[in-house]
């Protein structure tokens, strides 16, 4: 299979470019003038005689539009119909989905009337909850509200404060899940209506800005009546919508409770990790399935293989809010070795933009034993180098040498709460 | 105390007493004017002295070849007219030659890009340097497409 890549001009250099057996610019560096140029974008895949697009998984890679006007100009999108991004791309919608194909979503209201209303839900709901402005953002008009007696305050200030921010008071309810893991189920449907998981990755280990760091698959200690409800019920949503190609369903996981979040209609940052548990190439599954072959196997012939940890490693500076950093990387050495898997654009001398996310590469360890993948992770990261820019390399290796991550136990407020033991140390 | 009033020579401050100031002054100037420098700044302690001049001495100007020099007043008059859109390069008819002169502002060729032609305008007058595209052939975003000389 022969490849056209498109890049931006402060790409031209990248990894990316010269791997492809084509490469085309479409703009110059801002986002929306070049990865995001439709135009551009279609009228490279013309002028090279592309059959299809594989949009990666940032900028147009969840645009239902965009599948439109793949499909309009010949050329296959490689990914979900555009009816079913566009649906699973609104939250309401994509809940109200998932409630009719019996998946377990957040327990919660609609737009709340009254504080006495508010009171009454909450005893259904069960406490703690949460009080959302429907126009919210930033936590503006959001209030925790732990006991009944609490309500009345907390509801007035939140429609205050929602009416004060947004000109909007409206506020609803959710249960708010104390101490969620982020556990997502990675699923492949073909156009025959087959569906298979491919289990799930643990996506705990967030920046506080709920940005990703360090993903695991499979996920530790997950009680395996909680692991198989989630894969059923994933595998159920995709015949549900009639799901084709590679998607992720995410979701919260509290003790032995399960809350769907969302669902991402793409391939995701964090999928080597399954595919080297189960040895599946995805994005390779990803184009057979846009080229209307069958998945060809079913689920029981899937059996999951070892543990995969991958680290993001990032032009952040960890210690700084992890502030994006650009510059030019003066030397970089990468890991080897086996069971090591790096995923990159960068080399040396490569130039950091400011333009665009700040990950320059991914490290992927593989090991037969949970605790083998950690201990060839930590190889792999020391073996490093990467100069020029601050990474989060270090930070990687500080989470990996904690006891709760050893241990496999942690929740979404693990890495926040190290940051601010740190801080205050 | 020395007080050179020359603007070559400024002498910023002065603790000490002559007469040894005023040589090493005469032996740093003589240092000076033999070399390329423009200005020479030296801090030492509680004593500072710094040189300057205004013109480069004729036999120090460095010579610039004329051939290079000509060619460089050249690359500076040419234009490069880019792509803006990535399609199928075509030349307008009729077409233009290298060597051509444009009288003002006029369409030299076009992109085409999905079934839509767009111009290609040499942006006033000048002449054609070079075509850099080949007609027929698919161009990306900010390829240079024409150098015009607007000399």
């Amino acid at each position: 299979m022969r490849t056209v890549a498109i890049f931006s001009e402060a790409d031209r250099e990248s990894l990316h470019v010269r791997h492809a057996d084509e490469g085309f610019c479409v703009g110059p560096g801002p986002v929306p003038r070049s990865y995001l140029n439709i135009p551009n974008i279609i009228s490279t895949a013309l002028v090279t005689g592309c059959d299809a697009i594989h949009p990666g998984y940032g900028f147009l890679a969840e645009n239902a539009r965009f599948g439109e006007i793949c499909a309009d100009h010949g050329l296959t999108f490689i990914g979900p119909k555009p009816a079913v991004i566009a649906a699973m791309g609104d939250k309401a919608t994509a809940k109200r989905v998932m409630k009719e194909a019996g998946v377990a979503t957040t327990p919660g209201t609609d737009i709340l009337d009254s504080v006495e209303e508010a009171k009454r839900a909450a005893e259904t709901v069960g406490y703690p909850v949460l009080l959302k402005a429907t126009a919210g953002g930033g936590g503006k008009g959001m209030r925790v509200v732990e006991r009944p007696e609490d309500m009345e305050r907390a509801y007035t200030s939140a429609t205050a404060e929602a009416e004060a921010s947004f000109k909007d008071g409206r506020v609803y309810m959710e249960k708010l899940i104390l101490h969620p893991r982020h556990i997502e189920v990675q699923v492949l449907g073909d156009e025959f209506g087959n569906v298979v998981s491919l289990g799930e990755r643990d996506c705990s280990v967030q920046k506080p800005s709920h940005q990703k760091l360090i993903e695991e698959s499979p996920a530790p200690h997950l009680p395996e009546k909680v692991r198989e409800s989630l894969l059923e019920m994933a595998v159920r949503a995709c015949r549900h919508v009639g799901y084709t190609n590679a998607g992720t369903l995410e979701f919260l996981v509290s003790g032995e409770n399960v809350y769907f979040m969302e669902m991402n209609t793409r391939i995701q940052v964090e999928h080597p990790v399954t595919e080297m548990v189960y040895s599946v190439d995805l994005v390779k599954e990803q184009i057979r399935i846009a080229a209307g072959e069958a998945l060809g196997y079913t689920q029981r012939d899937l059996q999951l293989r070892g543990h995969a940890i991958e680290c993001r490693i990032n032009a952040e500076d960890a210690r700084n809010n992890f502030s994006p950093q650009a510059g030019t990387l003066t030397r970089v050495v990468f890991p080897g070795g086996p069971g090591v898997r790096v995923d990159t654009h960068v080399y040396s001398g490569t130039m950091v933009p400011p333009y665009y996310d700040s990950m320059i590469a991914k490290i992927v360890a593989f090991g037969a034993s949970r605790e083998a993948a950690i201990a060839r992770m930590e190889r792999a990261l020391r073996e490093t180098v990467i100069e020029g820019v601050n990474t989060t390399i270090d930070m990687c290796l500080e989470i990996l040498a904690t006891p709760q991550f050893r241990e496999g136990r942690y929740d979404i407020g693990f890495l926040p709460e190290m940051l601010t033991a740190g801080a205050a140390t | 105390m020395a007080r050179p009033g020359d603007e070559s020579v400024a002498l910023m401050s002065d603790e000490h007493q002559a007469p040894p100031l005023a040589q090493r002054i005469r032996a740093l100037a003589d240092y000076f004017v033999g070399t390329d420098l423009l200005r020479l700044r030296i801090e030492r302690e509680n004593e500072e002295i710094e040189l300057g001049r205004r013109h480069m001495h004729p036999d120090l100007v460095p010579e610039i070849p004329e051939d290079l020099a000509a060619h460089e007043a050249a690359a500076a008059r040419l234009e490069p007219i880019k792509a803006d859109l990535v399609g199928i390069f075509h030349l307008s008819r009729p077409s233009i030659s290298a060597g051509d002169l444009l009288e003002g502002d006029r369409e030299l060729a076009y992109v085409e890009a999905l079934g839509i032609r767009n111009p290609v305008r040499s942006r006033g007058a000048g002449r054609v340097a070079s075509i850099m595209a080949e007609d027929g052939r698919a161009v990306e975003y900010g390829q240079v497409l024409f150098e015009i000389d607007r000399g």
